[in-house]
């Protein structure tokens, strides 16, 4: 108990709380902007953490990851433009509600409950139960990832809104785009021509932006040529979500809070997955499965909880083992080492309070992204007031900008354009691009380590069958590809 | 009041500008005539970009008036980043951060640009492969392990980070000096994932860059045995070197800020000098060895060797 008061007192200096508040703020706007990455903040911040003694930088630090995946929300929800990867899945019913439904501000509300929902979640798990998550994750060997990956990518089925053959096509071309560039598993060069920026594969940024972003802003264009459009005034007088809806998603948030915490605690899986995993999820479980893609508020909620969860999972390997997840991970876990702490099984022991800290700064994180989310809702939704005739060329330039900025490329922002102008003739013929990200979010993860468990088991495949968790993601991810066929026949 | 606010925002903005210019003072003698971009041919936030930030605030504040401004350029897996910096104006005004595959990719056919289009200023790091194994594992020193290897031939399983990446290379190295045989597993997205790996008792062994492996080493489920480098590392005194041993191996990992070839020697001296400074000062060490990671001083003619003798051993290993 007297850690815990310690760690209190650690955080509560008012210089430390300024600290988190900025690096929510930070977080959110580089999560809400496409392009700028949470590596990119974490990296640009962090040597201002590394001048800062004790936990003021890092809590700066904590404040930008979770602030950053809560983001991606906003742009998502009001652009149709995701602004991380982890956002993608938000697009499929938030941006519905805002534009369709003309709620915004509902949609807003949902998301930034779900966030801070999740986030909050998925600490409380990270502080009762780490040691056994730590456990488990480390069960993961290839095979069980790469069945991990199978799982996910039969949730194209259920993100191709209608057209299950359409989709899995888009998902077998992001599959296709994820072979290009080096092979790791052979040291093979795979569909370069010869180039040496394809030699690094197909950036994936550049896509997100071009196939989302500027395909939306096209269509856009498209629309306000066919139609004066009269955009009305959206004015919303709560942006606390009502009971009705809480009530209404919070098994929901339940469920994607867990499903997050869980794949955000096997290391090298993230918010990208989490968000769709408990996308998926929702709709199968949902009574109003039919109308998710329409705005449907359980379909905000999922993705929100489920990416937002990852934060407090991905801390339970860096924190009980020492094992960054991910990028983001990585440098935080560097931030720590300079003050001092050493992740790992020993810190539990050595600097328990340091620990508690971090968990109350990750707890008091979520908090503040809440009520800098619940203030700004009002602000963020004038967005969709704005005429086209404005908005559209700044989200133009934006997306030249935003990909630019990703990696210091022209190249980056070929493939932006050239991906963006099949989005929108891929939009118009009905696929989704969902499933094309998935394809390229999953398909190196799924090749990988298919190739990775045969070198291991001599080319037997009988490893896949033989590992108890491996067997249930496979047989999880048949299930998820058969049940809509069997539920259409009785239908 | 509106107008008010304008002129306000224009003089704010303008203080701005004038205030991001001060630091090129075009009469100024170099490095202080301009700022100095760094090319940085790897993403933000992984090890590369986070030593090349830090030795260059170092530089920034022994080199005074000077303004160093990194840009990240993770293309092609790097490999454009190095170009760029091979093809930049040779002034002083563009330097670079370039890796270890930069010895490797010419021989592997991934890249035509090499060591010689480059002078060196310094190598901030020169991270050694350790072989790292499980403390369940029935082998204690470096002598067992290669007897067990020889025993259970194609039977232990060798985590690397990618077929033909650096410690892909150093087990490759490893089979050719012992005579043994591993089955290679590779973890492409890195060292992370080796770690995760082994301490899951996944596969059994690996060649790496201990730095990662630090947290596990320091609680006790993974040990170290040896390492691949001239000298112990700083951070685990107990492991022998393979030179100590009776095998000079060095596979390393390293960093080094460079100019492209042509940059004037004075020029390179400058830096090089405050290199010298910054690479023996106790903050530059302290801030490496905090992240768990051995500082290097391998400055100047000395990096530009480093860079010649790892070139010339892939080539000879690669080549055959």
């Amino acid at each position: 108990m007297a850690d815990v008061i310690t760690a209190i007192g650690m955080v509560a200096d008012p210089f430390h709380l300024l600290c988190l508040v900025f690096g929510v703020g930070v977080g959110i706007m580089f999560g809400a902007m496409p392009g700028l990455s949470v590596n990119m903040g974490l990296a640009l911040l962090l040597p201002l953490a590394f001048a800062f003694k004790g936990m003021a930088g890092i809590l700066m630090l904590l404040g930008i990851y979770c602030g950053a995946i809560y983001g991606g929300s906003i742009s998502a929800i009001l652009l149709k433009t995701p602004g991380t990867p982890a956002s993608v899945a938000t697009t499929l019913d938030g941006y519905p509600m805002a534009v369709k439904l003309r709620q915004p501000g509902r949609a807003l509300g949902l998301s930034t409950t779900a966030s801070a929902f999740g986030g909050i979640f998925s600490t409380i798990c990270l502080i009762i139960s780490a040691p056994l998550l730590a456990k488990i994750s480390l069960q993961f060997s290839k095979p069980e990832y790469f069945a991990l990956a199978v799982f996910g990518l039969s949730i194209i089925t259920s993100v191709s809104s209608g057209n299950v053959i359409k989709g899995i096509m888009g998902g077998i071309l992001g599959l296709f785009l994820a072979t290009v560039g080096i092979d790791a598993m052979s040291g093979a060069v795979r569909f370069t021509a010869d180039t040496t920026y394809l030699l690094g594969g197909v950036s994936f940024i550049p896509i997100l932006i071009g196939v989302f972003a500027l395909a939306q802003m096209l269509q856009s264009v498209e629309d306000c040529w066919q139609k004066s459009q009269i955009r009305q005034h959206v004015s919303i007088d709560n942006v606390l979500p009502t009971v009705a809806d809480l009530k209404r998603v919070f098994t929901t948030l339940i469920r994607s809070s867990a499903i997050g915490t869980f794949i955000g605690c096997i290391p090298g899986t993230g918010g990208d997955i989490a968000s769709f995993v408990a996308y998926d999820q929702a709709k199968r479980w949902s009574k109003h499965s039919a109308n998710f893609g329409n705005g449907e508020p359980e379909g905000v909620a999922a993705p929100e909880a489920g990416n937002n969860a990852v934060s407090g999972g991905a801390f339970i390997p860096v924190l009980t083992l020492g094992i960054p997840g991910d990028g983001a991970t990585a440098i935080m876990m560097g931030a720590l080492m300079v003050q001092g702490l050493q992740p790992g099984p020993l810190l539990f022991i050595d600097k328990a309070p340091d620990v508690y800290a971090i968990f109350i700064g990750l707890l008091l994180a979520n908090i503040i992204m809440a009520c800098m989310g619940y203030s700004l809702i009002r602000l963020f939704v004038k967005l969709t007031n704005v005429p086209n005739a404005i908005l559209l060329p700044v989200i133009l330039l934006m997306t030249f900008v935003g990909t630019y900025s990703y990696g210091n490329s022209m190249n980056d922002v070929y493939v932006m354009v050239v991906s963006g102008i099949l989005g929108y003739v891929l939009n118009k013929l009905k696929f989704s691009m969902s499933a094309v990200i998935i394809g390229i979010i999953l398909g190196g993860m799924a090749e990988q380590n298919f190739v990775g468990s045969l070198i291991m088991s001599d080319g037997n495949p009988s490893i896949f069958f033989t590992r108890p968790i491996c067997l249930f993601f496979l047989a999880a991810a048949a299930v998820s590809l058969i049940a809509p066929l069997m539920m259409k026949k009785k239908a | 009041m509106k107008r008010i606010f304008a002129v306000l925002m224009m003089t704010a903005m303008l203080l701005g500008m004038v205030g991001c210019s001060g630091g090129a003072d075009k009469k100024a003698a170099y490095p202080a005539d301009g700022d100095i971009t760094v090319i940085i041919p790897k993403a933000p936030g992984g090890g590369t970009d986070t030593s090349a930030r830090g030795l260059i605030s170092f530089l920034q504040k022994e080199l005074k008036g000077s303004k160093f401004v990194p840009v990240n350029k993770p293309d092609g897996g790097g490999i454009t980043g190095m170009v760029e910096l091979a093809k930049a104006k040779p002034d002083g005004h563009t330097l670079g951060m370039v890796t270890v595959e930069l010895a490797m990719f010419p021989h592997q056919g991934k890249a035509t640009v090499t060591n010689k289009d480059f002078v060196s200023v310094c190598a901030p790091i020169a991270a050694p492969a350790a072989l790292i194994v499980p403390k369940e594992a029935p082998y204690n020193s470096l002598d067992e392990f290669v007897k067990y290897a020889k025993g259970n031939a194609g039977k232990i399983q060798m985590g690397n980070s990618g077929t033909g990446a650096i410690w892909h290379i150093a087990a490759l190295n490893f089979e050719k000096e012992f005579g043994v045989q591993f089955k290679h597993v590779p973890y492409p997205k890195g060292s992370a994932d080796i770690a995760a790996a082994l301490a899951g008792k996944h596969i059994d062994a690996t060649l790496a860059d201990p730095s990662v492996f630090k947290s596990q080493i320091d609680a006790g489920t993974l040990k170290i045995l040896a390492v691949m480098a001239d000298t112990r590392s700083e951070f685990y005194p107990n492991a022998p070197t393979f030179k100590e041993l009776g095998h000079p191996m060095a596979i390393r990992a390293w960093a080094a800020l460079v100019a492209p070839k042509d940059t004037p020697k004075e020029k390179m001296e400058v830096l090089r000098k405050a290199a010298e400074k910054v690479c023996n000062s106790k903050e530059f060490k302290d801030y490496f060895k905090k992240q768990g990671i051995d500082p290097t001083a391998i400055v100047g003619d000395a990096c530009d060797k480093m860079m010649a003798d790892d070139d010339a051993m892939y080539a000879r290993f690669l080549k055959k």
